[in-house]
């Protein structure tokens, strides 16, 4: 049977746990398809159509997971998948020390039914031709902008995912969400010079979520602007400086400086959060959480209702008013710290194994608005656009900027170069001032890396804050 | 679809699984033209692999998997539309063609929308092992354990957050209605390591170190390579303090030299980013573009580096390739597209997997060793200065601008290592400091399986510390 979509698979995949009739056996379908164009100068370089679907088996055997999985999902294919993966278990626990014990996993409720996002239907009554088309405007739009663009480049995807989640302890779930994303990017040259500017969202949902904040072509005007107006910006100054971030560059911040450090495999390998429970570690203005609900506004990109464990995925305060009060879990690593599971556990496809991975990671909005930031600014930069982003194990981050201005004595000064900022993730949260009320998801285009890619979301309010920017040495 | 188990599998015959994805990718073919397509061409990849994962001194997960994906680009007069499927069945085969051709028909044409012209593969790639043929889930269990084990053994205060032994077996093929039908297969183990140390409240900033090998004994020196590289780099990390801002020389191990610099330089090499103006070596054919000890060489035939092979996602046979010899440009990367722009053949430069359109890159990697002695002589020649393990930032392939942090940094006085460092960044433009590259170390070291390169000694780059 090839499965092609849109029917719940819960039951099938019940029939084959049920065969199988081993313990602590989870079973999941999972069919990505995705639809994409992307344009270049007028040019189609991808009009791509991807399907796959499949289902991921895991067993715990002898306090060991195995993993297998299979294209098929036929009962006699997914029973063969979960010998495959048993044996697996069972061979690594043969072949050396090991526990040698199934570890019992925390009572949880175990998600049951179906969860969908809204969108779904939506955009997949939408042919993919008209995307088309209308990707090919957005692009020559783009390049049409200033006689010293170079190039344009337009890209839309929207991938659907449908899971059915089946486990021997009671989970039965059937999820079905699609993620649209769009990018639009222009490089402008004059005298040598070549700069480059670019605008990207993405989102769980349909396009009021995916265009909420600026239509298509708004973005396609900033994009074009940031790239000519960058060929005249000058160059940030470089040092330790006050600061006020955008709300993408706060979801950046909560994401890879602080998210990573709280996830529990990384907490358990020596991570800066290890045994740092209950201590203050930021400003006591900050209050930050992952949440699977896309919270404040809708359509978050990485929302998710339940996890790839079968855990509801709901709300979890890792920083309440400063205080580190919650690591990121899946369920075994929950039984190891004694604590109830959070949904965190996430697998990119079919074949992959579930992970603790991050859903939607935000600081919770505050009470001052950006004119009141700015005004309280002596001497600083308004940074804003994420370009990229990592962090270390002690807390050490480095997050590109597109765009910088100058502050001096409370008034906002021309655009500068987008430029790096670095810092030590709780040493910047405690050096927070002020929190911005204005809330914006601005993060769920793109992926965070982690052995598999993953959608995620992040974001926040405005925030000023104290970091390390690289810049021309005085 | 098979539904035998993985105890149930013969040994892996890549002559056989070669064989296997030539049926596919001639029967996806077929469904496209008899479709309608006026030109088809079809990549097959199966492959099966076992991974062990520890975390920590635990072992978490065993892997014993298998899996295909078939990917189709149809051209219908001068219009392309592509489509990708992991399912090898005859209706997911119908809606892989109608959708791509499906595309097509509504795409734009054109004029390079054409396949590339079909030239016969003659070098042949021995890339099956076969003690690797035979390898099951408790082999690579044990190889593992080992990793693990002799890591943490260096010294108490290493941590792994995560490592990891895979075994890959697997082929491809291509086939075309060009006349394109190249297969091949391999097997291959690989390692990775990744974690940090820490010492009571000091936790040193994480490195990583893995690559691949085509046989065990090459996967043991790469794994006694992989722990020294690492535990030196995490134990190195411990009591990082800040350092000095400045601008001037900067000694860039082979990997940070690799992310900084090459790589960058290898985008804007490519014929596309010449052809729509976003690469500033647009008209530098020929010209000096970097110091006169600077050669790189892009070659498929080394057996060290991941991309061995004997043709490209397009079926185009690949060839050791020059792209700077002397600091001089000497060629741009060409896949089928680009070439047809400019009205070229090929270079063999199509990349990428199954699940896409053929992207354009290069294959192996490698940076000539220069006469600056080795790694600990490069040092002596920094007086005062910046030593950056790994990159942390971004460069901008269009304008060469580079920014980042020096993660496993160290600060050099009078030619010796004084301490770690930590919230250093650094940056400048790597089209303006190529020619400032002082010297290059007379061995060149492995990158990840990816490439080889020097360490290089480059001067004017600015240094901002915390």
């Amino acid at each position: 049977m090839e499965r092609t979509s849109s029917s719940d698979p819960t039951d099938l995949l019940k029939e084959a746990l049920e065969a199988d009739g081993g313990p602590n056996v989870e079973l999941r379908y999972h069919s990505k398809r995705t639809r994409s164009v992307s344009v270049e100068n007028g040019r189609v370089d991808q009009a791509r159509l991807a399907e796959h679907a499949g289902v991921g088996v895991r067993v715990q055997a002898a306090g060991i997971y195995g993993f297998a999985s299979t294209a098929s999902l036929e009962v006699g294919a997914i029973r063969a998948a979960v010998e495959d993966a048993r044996a697996a278990a069972v061979a690594s626990a043969e072949s050396g020390k090991g526990s040698g014990e199934t570890r019992a996993l925390p009572p949880v409720d175990l998600a049951q039914g179906c969860f969908s996002e809204p969108g779904f239907e939506e955009l997949q009554a939408k042919p993919i031709e008209d995307r088309l088309d209308w990707v090919l405007g957005i692009e020559a739009r783009t390049r049409a902008a200033s006689a010293s663009i170079q190039s344009a480049v337009c890209r839309y995807a929207e991938v659907f995912e449908e899971k059915g989640i089946v486990t021997s302890d009671g989970a039965k779930a059937w999820t079905r969400l699609v993620r649209p994303e769009f990018a639009t990017s222009a490089v402008a040259a004059k005298d040598g010079e070549i700069q480059r500017g670019a605008r990207s969202v993405g989102s769980t949902g349909a396009w009021d979520c995916l265009f909420r904040r600026a239509d298509p072509e708004q973005y396609s005007e900033e994009a074009a602007a940031m790239a000519v107006n960058l060929l005249r910006a000058g160059h940030v100054e470089g040092g330790r400086k006050r600061v006020i971030l955008s709300p993408s560059l706060v979801g950046l911040l909560t994401h890879e400086a602080i998210g990573h450090t709280v996830e529990a495999d990384f907490v358990a390998a020596g991570s800066c959060a290890q045994g740092r429970m209950g201590q203050q570690v930021a400003s006591e203005l900050v209050t930050l959480c992952d949440s699977g609900a896309s919270e404040y506004l809708p359509g978050a990109g990485g929302t998710l209702a339940v996890d790839d464990e079968g855990v509801l995925a709901g709300r979890t305060e890792i920083i309440r008013a400063g205080i580190l009060t919650s690591y990121l879990h899946d369920r075994r690593s929950a039984a190891e710290f004694g604590v109830p599971p959070t949904g965190n556990a996430r697998a990119w496809e079919y074949d992959d194994a579930p992970l603790i991975r991050m859903r939607n990671t935000y600081i919770e909005p505050g009470t001052s608005s950006l004119e009141e930031m700015i005004a309280a600014t002596e001497d600083g930069l308004l940074l804003d656009g994420p370009k990229n982003g990592q962090a270390d194990a002690n807390g050490e981050f480095m997050f590109g900027t597109l765009q910088a201005w100058p502050i001096k004595r409370g008034v906002r000064g021309e655009l500068l170069r987008g430029t790096n900022i670095s810092g030590t993730a709780f040493d910047v949260l405690r050096s927070v001032t002020a929190v911005g009320g204005e809330f914006e998801w601005d993060l769920g285009s793109g992926h965070c890396g982690k052995g598999q890619p993953m959608k995620v979301d992040a974001g926040g309010p405005w925030l000023a804050c104290e970091v390390l920017v690289g810049g021309q040495v005085q | 679809m098979s539904t035998h188990t993985q105890a149930e599998r013969a040994r892996f015959d890549g002559r056989v699984a070669e064989q296997r994805e030539g049926r596919h990718a001639q029967a996806l073919l077929n469904e496209a033209l008899e479709a309608g397509a006026g030109e088809a061409e079809v990549v097959a990849q199966g492959s099966e692999t076992i991974a062990v994962r520890f975390e920590g001194e635990e072992l978490k997960l065993s892997s014993a998997d298998s899996g295909s994906a078939l990917g189709l680009r149809v051209f219908d007069d001068k219009r392309m539309g592509f489509s990708s499927t992991n399912q090898v069945g005859p209706d997911a085969r119908q809606r892989a063609a109608m959708g791509a051709l499906g595309l097509a028909r509504c795409s734009p044409q054109d004029a390079a929308n054409v396949l590339p012209v079909h030239v016969a593969v003659t070098r042949e790639v021995d890339a099956c092992d076969d003690q690797l043929s035979a390898l099951g889930v408790a082999d690579i269990v044990a190889l593992a354990r080992d990793l693990v084990a002799r890591t943490l053994a260096i010294d108490p205060r290493l941590r792994l957050d995560s490592s990891e032994v895979s075994l890959r077996r697997g082929a491809g093929a291509v086939h075309s209605s060009a006349g394109v039908a190249a297969s091949a297969s391999s097997t291959s183990l690989s390692l990775s390591l990744f974690g940090m140390a820490v010492d009571a409240e000091d936790v040193g900033g994480f490195d990583y170190w893995g690559g691949h090998a085509l046989n065990l004994e090459a996967f043991e020196g790469l794994a006694t390579e992989s722990i020294t590289r690492f535990s030196d780099a995490a134990l190195g990390n411990l009591g990082a303090q800040s350092s000095e801002s400045y601008t001037g020389p900067v000694l860039f191990s082979p990997s940070a030299f690799m992310d900084v610099f090459v790589q960058p330089l290898v985008a804007a090499a490519s014929a596309i980013a010449v052809q729509r103006g976003r690469s500033s070596l647009k008209g530098k054919l020929g010209q000096t573009i970097a110091t006169s000890e600077f050669n790189l060489l892009d070659d498929p035939t080394d057996r060290r580096l991941m991309g061995l092979g004997a043709f490209d996602r397009e079926g185009t046979p690949t060839q050791p390739f020059k792209i700077i010899q002397d600091g001089v440009l000497q060629a741009y990367l060409y896949n089928g597209y680009a070439a047809a722009v400019d009205g070229v053949l090929s270079t063999g430069h199509a990349a990428g997997g199954a699940r896409s359109v053929p992207g354009l890159g290069a294959h192996g990697l490698s940076v000539a060793p220069g006469d600056g002695g080795s790694a600990k002589d490069m040092l002596g020649h920094l007086d005062r200065g910046l030593l950056v393990g790994r990159f942390s930032g971004s460069v901008d392939p269009a304008s060469g601008d580079f920014s980042g942090v020096a993660k496993s940094g160290r600060w050099v006085e009078a030619g010796e290592i004084v301490r770690p460092v930590r919230e250093t960044l650094f940056g400048g433009n790597l089209f303006d400091l190529l020619p400032q590259i002082l010297r290059l170390s007379s061995e060149a070291e492995g990158v990840m399986g990816a490439a080889f390169s020097p360490w290089a000694m480059v001067d004017g780059v600015a240094v901002t510390a915390g």
